[in-house]
C-alpha cells in the first residue's frame, strides 16, 4: 500500500466549496491524495461525502477553490474535463450500466469509442477484467439478467476498462442484498492491494479497517476528522468522530 | 402431534419441502381461461354475451351483404388504377420493379432484423392457395343466367359471347304481354340500359298508358359463329321463335366448338306492326367475361378478336348488373375467383421474392456483409425508386412520367415511406433541441414543434400547396407531391419529436452520468447510450406515428392528388357505371390501409421483443 511520501499527490484539492443554490455543501475542503492511496471517506448522509467525490472527476462542479488531478487543474475548459475524465474510473451506487448493451459491450463500449482501441483488442481486455472480478461467463448476458453484485462487479470492470489511475466508489454497496455485498468488497480489496488509488464513500466499516490508508470523515460539508484507520476507530478526537462512530458501531 | 412444552413455540419444517401439486383444473386451460376472463361476475358474463351478440349480428349482415348483393367487380375492373393510378401504361413494368425492389428488401429486412411468426407464413401460404384454388373451383361453378331486354328501339342486335365445345347453352324468349309480366324479377345479370328502359315502359304498363296485350311479337333468335354464318346442329339452324300463337320461344343447344358466337335476334312483324314489342332474352350457359378488354387478353390468342357486333355480353362495356341475391357458389365463381386470377400472378412473384429476401436475412443474419448489403440496399433504395419511377431527361427506356401521373397505392406507400426516412432524423433532431442547452435552439425548435402541433395537417397541406408559393417563389415550381411530401414529413417531424422527447425523458440520469465519467462526449453520449435507450423505449409510439402518417397521406386527396383515396374517389364518381358501387370501392381500401397499418404494429410488437436489450433492468 501506500509509503510513496517522496512522491507528489495525485489528487488536490484546495479551499474547495460548492453551492446548491443557497446550500452551502462543501465547506473549505482541502485533501491531498497520494499515489496508490486508499482513502475512505464515511460520514451521516447529506454530509457532502458523494459530492465531494463526483467533483473530482466534474460530474459536480465546484465553485471556489481548486482540484488539481494529476497535475491538470479542473476547469472550464471541456479538454481538461475529458483527460481527466479518462484518469479517473468511477463505480456509482446504482452500478449505472448501460441496459441495452451486453456486458461485454458495457465494458468495452468507452475504449472502443473513446479511446479508439480496435474491437479485438479492447474484447480481450475486457474478458480479462470479467475474470480479474470473477464473472467470465456473463460477457454475453444483458445486465438486467445478473445480480446486483454482479452488476456492480461489471460496473467496477467497465471502469477498470479505461485503466484509469484513480478509481473513484460512491457507495458501491449501498444497493446490494446483504449477500452479495461481500462479493463486491472482495473485488475493491483485490483492487487495493494492486495498487489502485481509490477513493471510496461507504458506510462498510469493516472494509474501512481494513483496507484503508487513510480515513476522511465529513459532516455537515466539511472534513471533520482524517486519519488512519486504527487512529480513527480507536481514538478519535473530534465529539462529531465519537457520537458517529457510537451509532454505528 | 404432541410436543413437549417446551417447544410448543418452535416450528421446524419437516426437511423435505412436499411436492409440487398441479392447479385445479377450472383454474387453467381454455375453461379457466374463460371462466376467469369472460365469466368472471354477472356483470362481465352480460357483457360478454351482449357484445358476442352483437359481433354475430354485424359479420353476418356484412358476410352477407358482400356475399349477396356486393359488386366487387369495381376493383377487379380498376385494380390497375387502384395500384399505380393513372401512370402510363406502358410504363407500368417500372411500378413492378419498384413494388419487387420493396418487397424484396422488406423480406431481407425483416429476416435480419425481426422475428417473423410462423402464423404468417401460414397466412401467406393460405392466401396463396386460395389464389390457385378458388378460381379453379369458380370455373367450375355455374355462371348465372343473364337478361336482355328486346325492345322495338334496339332490332335487330346482335350479342357476342365465347362459347366452349360441349358447353350447353339455353336461350328463351320471354314475351312481354300482361301487367303480370311487368313485375317479374329476373335474378341473374341484367343489363342495365335493359333495366332503365323496361322501368320506364312497365311504368307506362301500370299507368295504362301502354297496353301490352296490343303488341304482336314476331322474334326470333338465331345461332351464328364469328364469320357470321348460321350454327346448325342435324342440318337445322339452330333458333328460337316467337309469333303471336306461340307466345314465347327457346332453344338449348350443345356448343359444337370452341370459340366466339353471336346471337342475333331479328322482328318478323316490321311491317305489321308499330315496332312495339317487349320481350326479355334469356340467356343461360354462357361466361360473362368483366370486360371485354378482359376476355381479349385472356383468349384473343386462342380465339382471335371478337366480332364486332354493338351488344357484346360483357359486363364493363354495358354494365351488367348482378340483381336478386347470389348464392356462395356464384359469389365465389363470380367475385372472388376473377379478383383472385387477377392479382395471381402478381402476388405469386410477390411471394417468391419475399421469401427469397427473408431466407437471405435470416441464414445471413450474423454476417456482417449480408446486414451492410441489407442496409445499403434501404439506403439506395429511395434514389433508385425515385429515378425508376420519374424517368431520366432524355432516356427512352425511362422516360419522364410526371409526379402528377403517380398515384393509388404506389403514391400512398410513396408518400408514407418519404414521411417516415425524413422525418425520423428531423423528429430526433427536433426532439434533442428542444432538450438542448442552448436557449435559442430550444426555442426555436419549441416554437416549431408547437406551432405544426397546433394545426390540422389538412391546413399544412393547403398552405403547402397555396400560400407558401405565394410567399416564396422559388417554391411554386416545385411540384405539387413534393411540396406535399414536406408537409407530411414537418407534421409528422413534429409529432414525432414529442414521442422521442419522451423518450429521452425516460432515461435516468444515471446513465448520463456513467457515461460522462467514462470520458464519453456530449456527441458519443447521446448517439451510443441515450438515444438507443430512449427510441427503443418509444418504439410504440414511434411507429403509431408511422401508422399515423400512412394514414394521414390519404389527406392529399383533399388538394388534388389522386393517391389511394383520391383514385378510388375519381373512379366512383368520374366513371358512370361504378356510381353504385362506392361502398365496396371504399370498403376494399379500407382493407388494404387496415392490412398495412397492422403489418406495421405487429413489425414493430416484434421490434420491441427481439434483439439486443429486449431485457430491460
Amino acid at each position: 500500500m501506500a509509503n510513496n511520501n517522496n512522491r507528489e499527490p495525485i489528487i488536490i484539492c484546495r479551499g474547495v466549496n460548492k453551492w446548491f443554490g443557497n446550500f452551502h455543501v462543501l465547506k473549505d475542503i482541502n485533501l491531498e491524495v497520494m499515489p496508490q492511496e486508499v482513502v475512505v471517506i464515511i460520514g451521516p448522509s447529506g454530509s457532502g461525502k458523494s459530492t465531494f467525490i463526483r467533483c473530482i472527476n466534474r460530474l459536480e462542479e465546484h465553485q471556489e477553490g481548486q482540484i488539481i488531478v494529476d497535475g491538470i487543474e479542473l476547469s472550464h475548459d471541456v479538454r481538461n474535463i475529458a483527460a481527466i475524465r479518462s484518469e479517473i474510473g468511477m463505480v456509482f451506487q446504482q452500478f449505472n450500466l448501460f441496459p441495452h448493451l451486453t456486458v461485454l459491450q458495457n465494458i468495452t463500449l468507452a475504449p472502443r469509442y473513446v479511446r479508439r482501441q480496435p474491437r479485438r483488442i479492447a474484447d480481450e481486455v475486457a474478458l480479462q477484467l470479467l475474470a480479474r472480478v470473477g464473472i467470465p461467463e456473463q460477457a454475453r448476458k444483458y445486465p438486467a439478467q445478473l445480480s446486483g453484485g454482479q452488476q456492480q462487479r461489471v460496473a467496477i470492470a467497465r471502469a477498470l476498462a479505461m485503466q484509469p489511475k484513480i478509481m473513484l466508489f460512491d457507495e458501491p454497496t449501498s444497493a446490494l442484498d446483504p449477500e452479495m455485498i461481500k462479493e463486491v468488497l472482495d473485488v475493491m480489496k483485490e483492487l487495493a492491494q494492486s495498487g489502485m488509488t481509490m477513493l471510496v464513500v461507504t458506510h462498510e466499516m469493516g472494509f474501512a479497517r481494513e483496507v484503508a490508508d487513510r480515513i476522511v470523515f465529513f459532516d455537515e460539508g466539511r472534513i471533520v476528522e482524517m486519519g488512519p484507520p486504527e487512529h480513527f476507530f480507536n481514538n478519535p478526537q473530534h465529539e462529531r468522530t465519537k457520537l458517529f462512530l457510537s451509532q454505528i458501531l | 402431534m404432541s410436543l413437549p412444552e417446551s417447544e410448543r413455540n418452535v416450528y421446524v419444517a419437516p426437511p423435505e419441502p412436499p411436492p409440487s401439486r398441479r392447479p385445479p383444473v377450472t383454474t387453467v386451460g381454455v375453461l379457466g381461461w374463460m371462466r376467469h376472463n369472460l365469466f368472471s361476475s354477472w356483470p362481465n358474463t352480460l357483457a360478454t354475451l351482449v357484445t358476442a351478440a352483437f359481433l354475430v349480428w354485424f359479420v353476418q349482415a356484412f358476410v352477407r351483404w358482400s356475399v349477396e348483393n356486393a359488386q366487387w367487380g369495381v376493383i377487379t375492373n380498376n385494380l390497375r388504377l387502384i395500384t399505380s393510378g393513372l401512370y402510363p401504361r406502358a410504363e407500368i413494368w417500372r411500378m413492378e420493379v419498384t413494388a419487387a425492389l420493396l418487397v424484396f428488401l422488406t423480406g431481407l429486412g425483416l429476416g435480419i432484423w425481426a422475428r417473423v411468426a410462423r402464423s404468417v407464413f401460414v397466412i401467406v401460404l393460405v392466401v396463396l392457395g386460395a389464389i390457385v384454388f378458388v378460381p379453379l373451383i369458380g370455373a367450375r361453378i355455374p355462371e348465372p343466367t343473364i337478361y336482355v331486354l328486346i325492345e322495338p328501339q334496339r332490332t335487330p342486335s346482335s350479342f357476342v359471347f365465347l362459347g366452349y365445345r360441349g358447353e350447353e347453352l339455353r336461350v328463351e324468349l320471354d314475351p312481354l304481354t300482361d301487367l303480370e309480366d311487368v313485375n317479374t324479377r329476373q335474378i341473374g345479370y341484367v343489363e342495365s340500359q335493359s333495366r332503365a328502359t323496361w322501368s320506364t315502359q312497365a311504368r307506362a304498363a301500370a299507368t295504362g298508358q301502354l297496353d301490352l296485350a296490343d303488341h304482336n311479337l314476331e322474334l326470333s333468335v338465331r345461332l351464328l359463329d364469328r364469320s357470321g354464318s348460321p350454327v346448325a346442329v342435324r342440318g337445322a339452324p339452330v333458333q328460337a321463335r316467337s309469333t303471336p300463337d306461340a307466345l314465347g320461344g327457346s332453344f338449348t343447344v350443345e356448343l359444337p366448338r370452341d370459340g366466339w358466337y353471336v346471337l342475333h335476334v331479328e322482328r318478323n312483324d316490321e311491317d305489321r306492326d308499330n315496332n312495339t314489342g317487349y320481350a326479355w332474352l334469356r340467356i343461360d350457359g354462357v361466361e360473362l367475361f368483366s370486360s371485354l378488354e378482359a376476355a381479349a387478353i385472356a383468349r384473343q390468342a386462342e380465339y382471335g378478336p371478337p366480332p364486332d357486333v354493338e351488344r357484346p355480353l360483357f359486363a364493363e362495356d354495358r354494365a351488367y348488373r348482378f340483381e336478386g341475391t347470389r348464392t356462395f357458389g356464384e359469389f365465389v365463381s363470380l367475385q372472388l375467383a376473377p379478383f383472385l386470377s387477377r392479382i395471381a400472378r402478381e402476388s405469386f412473384i410477390g411471394a417468391a421474392l419475399f421469401a427469397n429476401g427473408w431466407v437471405i436475412g435470416t441464414l445471413g443474419k450474423h454476417e456482417k456483409r449480408v446486414r451492410r448489403a441489407a442496409i445499403l440496399g434501404w439506403a439506395l433504395a429511395g434514389p433508385v425508386i425515385l429515378v425508376i419511377l420519374y424517368g431520366v431527361q432524355g432516356s427512352r427506356t425511362l422516360p419522364i412520367v410526371t409526379t402528377s401521373a403517380w398515384g393509388g397505392l404506389l403514391l400512398t406507400i410513396l408518400l408514407t415511406l418519404v414521411g417516415i426516412t425524413a422525418s425520423f432524423p428531423l423528429g430526433v433532431a427536433l426532439a434533442l433541441g428542444r432538450r438542448s442547452e442552448l436557449p435559442v435552439i430550444k426555442w426555436t425548435c419549441t416554437l416549431f414543434i408547437e406551432v405544426i402541433r397546433g394545426v390540422p395537417l389538412i391546413t399544412i397541406l393547403f398552405m403547402a400547396k397555396l400560400i407558401v408559393p405565394f410567399f416564396w417563389s422559388a417554391l411554386s415550381s416545385l411540384d405539387l407531391t413534393v411540396r406535399m411530401m414536406i408537409g407530411l414529413t414537418l407534421f409528422s417531424a413534429a409529432y414525432l419529436a414529442e414521442n422521442v422527447r419522451g423518450g429521452l425523458q425516460i432515461v435516468p440520469h444515471g446513465q448520463l452520468e456513467a457515461a460522462r465519467a467514462l470520458g464519453m462526449n456530449p456527441f458519443l453520449t447521446t448517439s451510443l447510450i441515450v438515444l438507443p435507450q430512449a427510441l427503443r423505449a418509444v418504439i410504440p409510439a414511434i411507429v403509431g406515428q408511422f401508422i399515423s402518417l400512412f394514414k394521414d397521406t390519404s389527406l392529399v386527396a383533399v388538394v388534388g392528388l389522386f393517391e389511394l383515396v383520391g383514385i378510388v374517389d375519381t373512379i366512383v364518381s368520374g366513371q358512370p357505371i361504378y356510381r353504385p358501387y362506392q361502398r365496396e370501392a371504399y370498403i376494399f381500401i379500407a382493407i388494404i390501409y387496415f392490412v398495412i397499418s397492422y403489418a406495421m404494429s405487429d413489425v414493430s410488437r416484434r421490434l420491441e421483443t427481439s434483439g439486443a436489450g429486449s431485457v430491460r433492468g
